[in-house]
């Protein structure tokens, strides 16, 4: 009777692990049946594309998550990466621009982990007020530097090949944009996993009290989370205004939920310490694929932000419950 | 003994409770009578605060039979045995720190009591009825904890408990605030309320329990009235094996002065300088909240202290932050092992390897192989009893989870080891073992401070103790040739000097 006990809980938990792509396979299978328009080549295509800037954003955020804190900002520095960027390609040329862009990115995590480092505020709680604030002056200096308008490819006479073929170029049968995603996947889940300061970063989200005293390099790994975030957040804004063609002030607006929604839907627990890139992949994959299925199903976007929304909550729930 | 013959108010027989992996009760039965204090002890992993948490209701049993007071009880919750009157005053203690005392004691009551009047009048006749002077509307926040403690008691009796569950209720109280408590304990059991003491100090179960119910792994050994229990009879049921002592005759090996700190000064220390011998144990005495954890703190770079001076084999240290300090070859065992010490929901395998990482680390990759080597040898060097090193620490006992942080800090063979409460908390034979490291580490050459509040602890094991008062050292004594009196006085303030 004990041993069965113990079975009947494996069970639990690896259907719980799994959920996610229980429910993927359930929403595809449910939409395609409903939808014919869904399972069309263009229609996928369209899916490997959505999936771009908000993946990016996401595998950022889960190292913050992970770490055990939280980044609101990443929608400011989108829009700061993606106007600076596009206004540079005419004066600097385009691979200097994509340079500046993605500094700029780690530069603002980098603040953002300065301020949280030198305030003491060293609660989920605190550091999500920060950055909320945080997102506020980047929008603010993207909207002040870009004068509020909006930047189109037409008007610059350089090139821009490169932007071109991030958004719109093939490598073999995939597109440039998922290649970008999968290098990204690969580098970060080996430096989650396979790194000191991957693990550093693991440790300080499971109790950073313990890891500090056991000598373990804390306000680095807040640092390094902090910066990731902001690069990837860069990568993001990058790859979606070359999808675009167009950056405005704020074009990074809601990436910020969307891309925690993925984090947690996957999987990776608020309370850090525990969690995957790998996981925020299914997450997003839910996302994209639920708003896609959702809108070929003719459901309004107003509706679409409560369904977002319960089911954060629900994942959320299911978090706690799987601690208690 | 007049109270052992009285009516049983709870009876638990036959009870069963599994654990993924482990069997944590087998078969236990206990009949605990009215108006008794029932001391139940064993080692750490026995049982016993499962067995609790199922009569609280924290968890529930897999089989047997629970009745109290005449009502046999399947499923509870914690609140319903509350009103049952059966409480529990656990280690941590449960009270809302930014809450009154009053407020605390009749907590979501409030309508109940009329209002905030009737609550405070309320609270402060409980709290009158076991002599306790605190003032109701006071804030939780600013107590000790043994006026915590006095007012968990109070919100126990205000739900007219006719058992009350004591865990290990002294492991954060001085001598004199234990002293109030055993008062307590009298008038609650002349009032006819019987009383279920958790402890791992046979001192206090030999002072004054009635019945004592010793537990190992899962099961219960004797249950017999106290009397007939001789102390050696005691430890040898709880740990299964005759232990010849309590203490390893401490390490001689005292050599060249190791480290000399001089004028940690913050708001709360005052000129504390000392020195340390290569080989040896130096023992921190003094009351909770003298400073004790403060000094320790303040070297190992926990808390920002400037201005004080560190030598190491005569050269001058900095040291900032841990990692400087680990780096500068200190070992440092924190006070609370849950909240400071271990990251609960991780392997026991990355607890041990925590502060070890550049040790199996190339090139900033962890090699996998290395680590495990690191967890599985130090699992089997300090005989830490778990099922695999893959599974969270949190499911190993107190005893097992502190071998863990003395791993961790084994692996890098810390020159200086602090050990904050090294052995709060945990049961006799784990005790005895975590000693012996200790004497190791010292005729190894490494030096140990510890802090205890369990004074034959810290004579027992030091070469030398500094007796620390409200912020400053107050005496340096060698415990081998000073009266226990005389330390203990100047642990108190009451005369300083040396021996």
């Amino acid at each position: 009777m004990h041993r069965e006990s113990v079975s009947i809980n494996a069970v639990i938990s690896v259907v719980r692990d799994y959920l996610v792509l229980v429910m993927i396979a359930a929403l595809v299978a449910i939409t395609a049946v409903i939808e014919p328009k869904f399972m069309s080549g263009a229609n996928l295509v369209n899916i490997m594309r959505q999936f771009g800037p908000l993946i990016m954003v996401s595998l950022g955020m889960t190292f913050v998550i992970i770490g055990g804190f939280i980044d609101l900002s990443v929608a400011g520095t989108i829009n700061l990466v993606a106007v600076v960027t596009i206004s540079l390609i005419q004066p600097l040329g385009q691979v200097p621009a994509l340079l500046i862009g993605l500094t700029i990115g780690a530069v603002c995590g980098g603040l953002n982990s300065a301020l949280i480092l030198s305030s003491g505020a060293l609660t989920q709680a605190e550091a999500l007020f920060i950055t909320f604030g945080m997102s506020t002056v980047y929008s603010a200096i993207a909207l002040l530097y870009s004068g509020g308008s909006t930047m189109h490819f037409w008007d610059i006479s350089a090139s821009k090949s490169v932007f071109e073929a991030i958004g719109g170029g093939n490598v073999g049968f995939l597109s440039v944009s998922f290649v970008i995603f999968l290098v990204c996947l690969a580098l970060l889940w080996v430096f989650q996993t396979k790194t000191s300061e991957g693990r550093a970063i693991c440790l300080t989200g499971g109790n950073k009290t313990a890891a500090r005293l056991a000598g373990v390099q804390v306000s680095r790994a807040i640092v390094v989370i902090y910066m990731i975030c902001g690069l990837m957040a860069g990568v993001g804004a990058i790859v979606l205004f070359s999808r675009i063609t167009t950056a405005a002030p704020v074009i990074g607006a809601g990436y910020e939920t969307n891309a925690i929604l993925s984090v947690v839907v996957g999987g990776t627990t608020l309370k850090g310490g525990k969690g995957s890139v790998l996981r925020t992949v299914m997450g997003v994959l839910l996302v994209i694929l639920m708003s896609n299925c959702l809108d070929l199903l003719g459901v309004s976007s107003y509706l679409q932000y409560a369904v977002k929304g319960a089911i954060l909550v629900f994942a959320i729930w299911l978090d706690n419950r799987k601690q208690a | 003994m007049d109270t052992v013959g009285s009516e049983v108010i709870l009876t638990i027989k036959g009870v069963s409770k599994s654990f993924p992996g482990v069997r944590a009760l087998d078969g236990v039965s206990v009949d605990v009578r009215r108006g008794t204090v029932h001391g139940i002890v064993g080692e750490n992993g026995a049982g016993k605060s499962t067995l609790m948490k199922i009569l609280s209701g924290v968890y529930q049993k897999d089989s047997g039979k629970v009745v109290f007071d005449g009502q046999t009880i399947e499923h509870t919750t914690p609140q319903e045995s509350m009103h049952r009157g059966l409480a529990i005053i656990y280690q941590e203690l449960n009270l809302v720190n930014t809450m009154s005392v009053g407020e605390n004691i009749f907590l979501g009551r409030f309508k109940e009591m009329k209002g905030m009047r009737g609550t405070h009048a309320k609270a402060g006749e409980l709290l009158e009825s076991i002599g306790c002077k605190i003032s109701t509307s006071k804030l939780v926040s600013e107590l000790s904890v043994s006026e915590k403690q006095m007012v968990e008691i109070a919100k126990a009796l205000s739900f007219k408990s006719k058992l009350i569950i004591m865990d290990e209720p002294s492991s954060s109280l001085t001598g004199e605030e234990m002293c109030e408590l055993i008062k307590i304990i009298h008038q609650l059991k002349a009032q006819g309320i019987s009383i279920i003491y958790i402890s791992h100090k046979l001192d206090e179960i030999f002072d004054f329990c009635d019945i004592v119910t010793v537990m190992r792994d899962g099961h219960v050994i004797d249950t017999k009235p106290k009397v007939d229990f001789t102390r050696d009879d005691l430890i040898t049921k709880m740990v299964g094996r005759t232990i010849e002592n309590e203490y390893p005759e401490r390490p001689r090996c005292a050599g060249d002065t190791l480290m000399e700190v001089q004028s940690i000064n913050t708001h709360k220390l005052h000129d504390i300088s000392f020195t340390l011998r290569k080989g040896e144990i130096l023992g921190l005495v003094g009351l909770v909240g003298a400073g004790r954890t403060e000094i320790v703190r303040a070297l190992y770079g926990a808390d920002k202290v400037r201005g004080h001076r560190v030598l190491i084999k005569g050269k001058p240290v900095t040291i900032r932050n841990p990692k400087e300090a680990k780096d500068a070859g200190f070992g440092f065992i924190p006070e609370d092992r849950k909240l400071q010490g271990l990251v609960l929901p991780f392997s026991v395998e990355s607890n041990i390897s925590m502060a070890s990482i550049s040790n199996f680390s190339k090139f900033g990759f962890i090699r996998k192989s290395l680590e495990k080597g690191i967890g599985t040898r130090q699992v089997k060097a300090l005989n830490v009893k778990t099922p695999s090193t893959r599974v969270p620490v949190r499911n190993l006992s107190g005893g097992n989870q502190q071998k863990c942080i003395v791993g961790r800090w084994m692996e890098i063979s810390p020159s200086i080891f602090i050990m904050d409460e090294p052995t709060k908390g945990i049961d006799v034979g784990a005790k005895y073992e975590i000693y012996s490291l200790m004497k190791e580490i010292a005729e190894r050459g490494g030096a140990i401070i510890l802090i205890s509040s369990e004074l034959p602890e810290v004579l027992n094991m030091s070469n030398r103790v500094l007796t620390i008062f409200e912020g400053r050292i107050t005496g340096e004594f060698d415990p081998e040739s000073t009266s226990v009196d005389k330390i203990m006085k100047a642990a108190l303030g009451i005369v300083g000097g040396c021996a």
